[in-house]
């Protein structure tokens, strides 16, 4: 399988889509001391705000295109065939490109956090706030971004798994992502008294969609790392474990489809 | 040489639009600066972790939309803003992300003293307090708009006893008591403007501040100057002249709103500019005109 790491690692190193979007998610943060600049009372929170915001998007963005294109780049150009001539199963393929995806993840979002630690500070201090930064709840919020972007990509490989083209598991996924990051608010809208009033048939169907989907929102910790909010350590170790479990169901039924294709 | 003088045509077909659009782009009508008022939960549940930075850029465009209303020479008002958009964008953006300082703050600057809305700015900085529990300012605005503004002094006091206690500083309590006992109003709003002046950061609103400051100080040398006089003789002057040929002051102090200080017939300093933003040339849509709410854009003329 370690071969297989590190050729999809060698392999996203090349795509110049990626340099792309990493040169522009650092010049965001670059201009997140200028943009918070213009905060009247919260330069501080505005820059860890804009930071994290920006961070997000970039991790969004590769973790869709890379997961996404994690088998179709391989069928597309015939090496799949080639790969699974040599002595390694489809699943150890399969566990084998995740876990390359996941580390450059990691390594991406490491850089992008230091990067925003630095812009962050500089920000800061021209207009110290009320509340000191609560860097542990700054690397909490990072955390929780990477577990997030990790379950994204197992999402975005279960549609590569099971398509051929590039376009259906990058826009499967972008919409997976947003349904995920509404799911909690249109679930808790609909369970207030406002649900009442809704048809039996709509409040089943959101409750279904909110529970089959994986819910995004829980890994977001930016608002106690932006105004240095005290973090409940249960509720986040609850939810790394969801991550987890749900990172590893995707990951076993993209095998289990892969295992099963015809690949001709 | 061709492909030369093509680009050359396309940049400045670029630069010749741009230079017109702009202007087209300024007078666009408010909705279009500001944008529609859109629905603060769906925002919400769309932004997702992207909401702090969503209310961040509902603030910032209210704010450079009320600066683009301000002469930088004078820091007065030269249109009247749509105070109801920006006042809605304000409560969305406290919607979407409770915890933004700068709308609290904001609202605090632009629809207390020019609009006197207080009530509406302490029912925002009420939903505030809940989500801000550290910050001492947002009591200390709301027992500043209460004293002040709706003269309830025990809703006052008990906001500023929550300042006293979330800023473990004595200073409130003492500013309350100082605030309360206050016999001239021109007092309590100066000690308020110079603390507010202090802190802001922002080149407009400090503008504000600043020439409110300025004009209340005017305006507390006459009151003192008029005590003064009324102590000495036992009777009220009959004009501000008056005090001067009695030597209590070199000369009547200049309105920095452009308006001039007299004594109304209770013996009250009052100016004809009422201490309005507004500059004498300004426009104003009319059915904006004295609509009671919000939208309220003048107050009457002594």
């Amino acid at each position: 399988m370690w071969p297989q790491v590190l050729l999809t690692i060698r392999s996203i190193l090349r795509d110049r889509i990626l340099h792309a979007v990493l040169a522009v998610g650092l010049l965001l943060l670059i201009l997140v001391p200028v943009f918070s600049s213009f905060s009247m009372r919260q330069v501080q929170e505005s820059s860890i705000g804009l930071a994290l915001s920006a961070v997000s998007l970039v991790m969004l963005v590769i973790s869709a295109h890379l997961g996404a294109s994690a088998i179709f780049r391989d069928v597309d150009r015939r090496y799949l065939n080639v790969l699974l001539a040599l002595p390694i199963t489809r699943s150890q393929f399969l566990v084998g490109r995740f876990v390359g995806l996941a580390l450059f993840l990691c390594g991406c979002l490491s850089i992008l956090a230091v990067c925003s630690f630095l812009v962050i500070l500089m920000a800061a201090s021209t207009y110290p706030a009320q509340q000191p930064i609560a860097w542990g709840t700054l690397a909490l919020a990072f955390l929780g971004i990477c577990n997030k972007y990790l379950l994204l990509t197992s999402v975005a490989v279960f549609f590569s798994a099971l398509s051929t083209s590039f376009s259906l598991p990058f826009f499967s996924t972008i919409a997976i992502y947003l349904a995920g990051t509404a799911s909690q608010e249109v679930y808790e809208y609909l369970v207030g008294s406002f649900g009442d009033k809704m048809p039996e048939i709509f409040r089943a169907l959101s409750k279904f969609v909110y529970y089959i989907c994986p819910n995004f929102s829980s890994f977001d910790l930016n608002i106690y790392a932006v105004y240095s909010l005290p973090v409940d350590y249960t509720q986040f170790l609850l939810t790394s474990l969801y991550g987890l479990a749900y990172t590893l169901f995707m990951l076993w039924a993209s095998v289990l489809i892969f295992d099963r294709r015809e690949l001709n | 040489m061709k492909q030369l003088a093509f680009g050359l045509v396309l940049l400045s077909t670029i630069a010749v639009t741009t230079y017109f659009q702009s202007e087209i782009l300024r007078q666009r009508p408010t909705v279009l600066k500001l944008g529609p008022v859109p629905n603060a939960e769906v925002l919400k549940a769309l932004a997702g972790e992207h909401r702090v930075s969503l209310a961040l850029r509902s603030v910032a465009r209210v704010m450079f939309y009320f600066g683009s209303f301000f002469d930088p020479n004078d820091n007065r008002l030269q249109k009247f803003p749509e105070y109801q958009s920006m006042f809605k964008h304000l409560e969305n953006a406290v919607k979407i992300d409770p915890y933004n300082m700068d709308a609290y703050y904001f609202a605090q600057a632009a629809f207390t003293w020019e609009v006197g809305h207080a009530k509406d700015v302490n029912k925002m900085l009420d939903y505030g307090m809940q989500y801000r529990t550290w910050d001492y300012w947002l009591p200390f605005y709301a027992g500043f708009n209460a004293a002040y503004f709706l003269k309830d002094y025990a809703t006052a006091a008990k906001y500023m006893q929550i300042a006293a206690k979330m800023s473990n500083n004595s200073l409130y309590t003492r500013l309350a008591a100082r605030y309360f006992n206050e016999a001239g109003k021109s007092g309590l709003g100066l000690a308020f403007l110079e603390t507010m002046a202090k802190g802001a950061r922002n080149e407009t609103v400090k503008g504000i501040y600043e020439k409110r400051i300025a004009a209340y100080k005017s305006l507390r040398r006459i009151e003192d100057a008029v005590a003064s006089f009324v102590a000495k003789t036992g009777k009220q002057p009959d004009k501000l002249a008056t005090l001067v040929r009695a030597g209590l002051m070199q000369e009547i102090p200049q309105d920095p709103y452009g308006g001039e200080f007299y004594l109304d017939a209770t013996g009250k300093v009052r100016t004809t500019s009422d201490f309005a933003m507004m500059s004498e040339n300004s426009t104003a849509s009319p059915d904006l005109q004295g609509t009671g709410d919000i939208n309220k854009q003048k107050k009457d003329k002594p």
